[in-house]
């Protein structure tokens, strides 16, 4: 709090420091790329705050120059690695590899720019989708169909 | 082992090419390809209802990995290309001149038998005076008697055997450019993916209704739906986030993965499911 208010303080003499990158948790990262950072504080904020995930650290992939975070749904699941990056970023296939190596399931979040995320499930291999839910809607139709003729 | 034997024992189809488009036009071929789990497209118009396009016969258009797939496992593949078709057109020639030459001989033996009994029977219902002047004819006749050409009786086939798809209307559908490319390597990622999957088993068809690359089924199409959306494309190309986010999106909606294909150099192919994490 004293940090936000450091930064209004300043911003009448000069440029101000992002409030996000003086967090507690962030000064402790040494990743070059500051967008990706801050898409990985957002993500975090999403994780622990909005979802309640428990467990929800950072991690560093020093090959990728990436900022990860690894966390679990509930207390006793599995850990997850969440990959937090910029929709405007670019990604190679050996780079998804690279992170699927590490044997978590991997999540990749996408954040715009107005801070919405949406999570995409990775995983190696031939995922079958789950079969359809329930009744064809085909056959209510018909059985409509046959009413109003009644 | 048990592939090669299949190899052998599996006919062979002919492909025949329009300009760079590989087609296929018999029956039975449509059913041996379609037995070894290759789908390609219908595009052919039905005689019976030439106005429509929901239903559609042959010719069979293959996707470019089907064909080069055919290729690869039968050596003998015949392609009718314009060479073929030329070296062909030639030894039709040569059988015909042949049937012709052997027709003239035939011909003109019937013809001077036919003189010959002309002029005995002239001899035997004419008088002694004029049978010595007949007599001179028909020794001359023996030895110069020639068959002129043009009274040659020209016999006309209506009936062939062998393959003669209807040449003209292959000059009709002659294409201005090539339509594929199959030289540069983004063919070869396609093809080493296409090869692999169908390998496993599954049936491939093209998805650009999908925006992917494939689309694969676990059976044959008129049976199953799709469970994948493959992506082709090698390890190192950067994709934009955006486009696998809207590749994903839509495999969603419409119930299948996203499959991020990518063949290792002289290794396996590496395939990522991407799915909807369902977190709203």
């Amino acid at each position: 709090m004293a940090e936000v208010m450091d930064g209004t303080k300043k911003r009448g003499e000069t440029e101000p420091p992002n409030w996000i990158l003086q967090h507690p948790v962030m000064k402790e990262l040494e990743v070059g790329d500051s967008t990706q950072l801050h898409a990985a504080f957002l993500v975090f904020m999403d994780l622990t705050e909005v979802r309640q995930w428990t467990k929800v650290t950072y991690a560093e992939s020093p090959e990728l120059q990436l900022v990860l975070l690894e966390a679990k749904e509930k207390d006793g699941g599995p850990v997850q690695t969440v990959l937090p990056l910029p929709v405007h970023r670019s990604l190679s296939h050996r780079s998804i590899r690279h992170l699927l190596d590490r044997g978590f399931p991997l999540l990749l979040c996408a954040v715009a720019s107005d801070s919405t995320l949406v999570y995409q499930r990775m995983t190696d291999g031939l995922v079958t989708p789950e079969p359809p839910v329930g009744l064809f809607h085909d056959a209510g139709r018909r059985q409509k169909q046959r009413r109003r003729k009644q | 082992m048990e592939d090669q034997n299949q190899e052998s024992s599996d006919p062979v189809v002919a492909l025949s090419l329009c300009d760079s488009t590989p087609l296929l036009w018999r029956a039975q071929d449509l059913r041996t390809v379609r037995s070894q789990s290759v789908v390609g497209a219908l595009l052919g118009s039905l005689p019976r209802a030439p106005r429509q396009n929901l239903k559609l016969g042959r010719p069979l258009l293959l996707l470019p990995e089907e064909e080069r797939l055919l290729r690869e496992r039968h050596a003998a593949l015949w392609v009718m290309t314009e060479r073929t078709r030329s070296r062909i057109q030639a030894a039709e020639m040569s059988f015909l001149r042949r049937e012709q030459q052997r027709s003239f001989e035939e011909q003109s033996v019937f013809a001077l038998e036919d003189r010959k009994s002309a002029l005995q029977r002239a001899m035997t219902s004419s008088q002694s005076g004029k049978n010595e002047a007949l007599q001179r004819r028909l020794l001359d006749l023996d030895q110069n008697f020639t068959f002129p050409r043009s009274a040659l009786a020209i016999q006309l086939s209506t009936t062939r055997a062998g393959l003669n798809y209807c040449p003209e209307a292959r000059a009709f559908l002659q294409l201005d450019w090539p339509i594929r490319d199959q030289g540069n390597a983004q063919f070869d990622t396609r093809y080493l993916v296409f090869r692999d999957l169908w390998g496993r088993g599954f049936f491939l068809t093209s998805a650009g209704k999908f925006g992917g690359d494939f689309l694969v089924y676990p059976g044959d199409p008129l049976r199953f739906h799709a469970h994948f959306i493959a992506i082709c494309l090698s390890l190192d190309e950067p994709v934009s986030l955006l486009d696998i986010l809207a590749a994903a999106r839509l495999g969603c909606n419409v119930k299948k993965t996203v499959l991020l294909c990518s063949p290792a150099p002289n290794g396996p192919v590496h395939y990522t499911s991407v799915q909807w994490s369902g977190m709203v």
